[in-house]
């Protein structure tokens, strides 16, 4: 990032009436206020869909029935899913992006403030299709996230609700989408070029062409289902001539790239992270910019490695195989350049630097073992297995979720005005990454057992890695409370955060005070 | 990059905005029509 030779940031003048308590939140246009409440969201909905997790952790601490009926299990696993993936991760790194894209660009707010506002409100409507749908008749969606059909065209009114709340969800995507390629197209301050930018937006950039590229197929896939169940059509109903694989197809069309949804703003807040607390700029900034496009380009053309046991000829298997084992190329790069980042620079240890680093080695576990997976005979035996549970899971928990909680560590000062407390947060870092690995880890072996995904009980020889990740559950599941102690201790106070809240920070987001004030950037800095 | 031709650059924002909200409804739009066939 180039050197700022001027930057404004400015009070809140009250030049805006502001509504009070609950009409400020529902009305407010503000990119900040939007952001902290994509952030709560995804607080709420990370501790609802974690304890689903724990539910079904504990029903499978032992073999047989334990805790809670086969189907509700099914509701459970399905919920957890869509919830998390949609529920958690992609709302909370829309409140990065809300909070941090303006900032970083010199931007007074996103390019469609109102729309900004709808985006987020539509959000909770779909959370509480999905969550009351466990009241109805018949209980909630049971047929996995992936949604496929016989079973999603046969399910009670919970599937239609759920349906309901994807195109729900999936609009506000788009239009936070839309907002954020606009943002960032047309509201960067003067010399600041594409490649000036901090990588998170790039990232973020890149991300929302993806969205945009992926979230109308999805839609159009859920309302051929749609129509399928209510109106007579026969789109995936082989009993009426239509095909159930192509709903495969369609939805890992989107679904493969939803991946890199869920992991692109991750990798653009890392490399936020580690040259602050390297002491460094992040080595081979255009090769990382390079590195993004090149994988959201090929999630595109990778889609049925998901689905190698439908059957396919040998040429399509070799293509899907070797096309995925290609992305492993460009996340290589970003691998490398962040080690090499950290190379030989004046590191300290605090902890969205840890959750950095931890993000670094764990993340890279969960690509190793997607190239184990991309190998389509190897994939054919495990598919369905434990061994997937425990990749995407390295790859969504400590990849995903652990960029978020470096991301809040690092950028909470900022929002809040205050520092966290740094004791806590390490506590915080070492039960989650210990407990995460005690969850995760013995899956492989569960996988490469041969122990089945989504089933409530399991053969005898499974026992003790299960009871083993249960225990690791707990620990990581309640590890979790101190983190909401930290973030609500730190917005209620602590020590004065300045403006620029670490040594090593560079841009525009820490020439603005702490707390951001309300309106920043009214007046556009121009950077050199 | 002048005051002007920044006013100019986030003028284009209802444009930048129209073409991606147009490029979403046509994929919607060929995912149903790709269903049909």
């Amino acid at each position: 990032m180039s050197d700022v030779a001027h930057a404004h940031g400015h009070d809140d003048h009250g030049h805006h009436a502001h509504p009070a308590g609950f009409m400020r939140w529902l009305t407010t246009t503000n990119h900040k206020d939007i952001g902290s409440l994509y952030l709560i969201f995804a607080l709420i909905m990370l501790f609802a869909a974690g304890a689903m997790a724990l539910m079904i952790r504990a029903e499978l601490f032992k073999p047989g029935l334990q805790l809670v009926h086969p189907d509700f299990f099914n509701q459970l696993t399905t919920m957890h899913g869509l919830i998390m993936i949609f529920g958690v991760i992609m709302p909370a790194f829309s409140g990065f992006a809300n909070w941090q894209v303006p900032l970083m660009l010199g931007a007074p707010d996103m390019a469609f403030p109102r729309m900004n506002n709808w985006a987020f409100w539509i959000l909770p409507v779909a959370g509480v299709l999905l969550m009351t749908s466990f009241l109805l008749p018949g209980g909630a969606v049971a047929g996995g996230w992936t949604m496929y059909p016989p079973l999603y065209i046969q399910g009670g009114i919970s599937y239609d609700l759920t349906i309901l709340a994807v195109h729900i969800m999936g609009l506000s995507s788009i239009m936070g989408s839309i907002n954020i390629i606009t943002t960032i197209l047309n509201m960067r301050a003067p010399g600041l070029t594409l490649m000036k930018m901090p990588l998170f937006c790039w990232t973020w950039l890149i991300t929302a062409y993806l969205l945009i590229a992926t979230m109308p197929v999805l839609a159009g896939a859920v309302t051929m289902l749609l129509t399928d169940r209510n109106f007579g059509t026969h789109f995936f109903n082989a009993a009426g001539g239509g095909d159930p694989v192509m709903f495969q197809h369609i939805f890992w069309f989107f679904a493969h790239p939803e991946v890199y949804i869920l992991i692109l703003p991750a990798f653009g807040i890392v490399s936020q992270i580690i040259p602050t607390f390297a002491r460094k700029p992040l080595f081979g900034y255009a090769s990382m910019v390079y590195a993004t496009a090149s994988i959201a380009i090929l999630s595109f053309i990778v889609w049925a490695h998901h689905m190698f046991t439908v059957g396919m000829p040998v040429a399509a298997q070799l293509f899907f195989m070797f096309s995925t084992m290609l992305i492993a190329v460009p996340t290589g790069v970003k691998v490398f350049n962040w080690v090499a980042t950290m190379w030989r620079g004046s590191m300290t240890f605090e902890t969205p630097m840890l959750f950095a680093i931890a993000f670094v080695c764990l993340f890279t576990i969960g690509g190793f073992s997607g190239l184990v997976l991309a190998i389509a005979p190897v994939d054919i035996q495990l598919h369905d297995t434990y061994y997937v549970v425990a990749h995407f899971h390295y790859v969504l928990v400590s990849g995903a979720l652990f960029s978020i909680f470096a991301g809040v560590y690092y950028w909470l000062p900022k929002w809040t005005g205050h520092m966290y407390n740094e004791t806590l947060g390490k506590w915080h870092f070492w039960l989650s990454v210990i407990g995460m690995n005690i969850v995760f880890f013995p899956m492989h072996f569960l996988g490469l057992a041969g122990m089945p995904r989504r089933i409530p009980d399991y053969a005898l020889q499974f026992t003790e890695f299960n009871q083993i990740a249960t225990v690791g559950a707990f620990i990581f599941g309640f590890s979790q409370l101190l983190f909401l102690a930290v973030v609500l201790k730190t917005i209620k106070g602590g020590a004065k955060a300045s403006s620029k809240v670490w040594e090593g920070a560079e841009g525009l987001e820490w020439t603005v005070p702490s707390p951001a004030p309300y309106h920043t950037f009214e007046t556009a800095p121009v950077i050199k | 990059m002048s005051d002007a031709a920044m006013t100019d650059r986030r003028g284009r924002k209802y444009l930048t905005a129209a073409l991606l909200a147009l490029f979403a409804l046509a994929l919607f739009l060929f995912t149903l029509f790709n269903g049909l066939q």
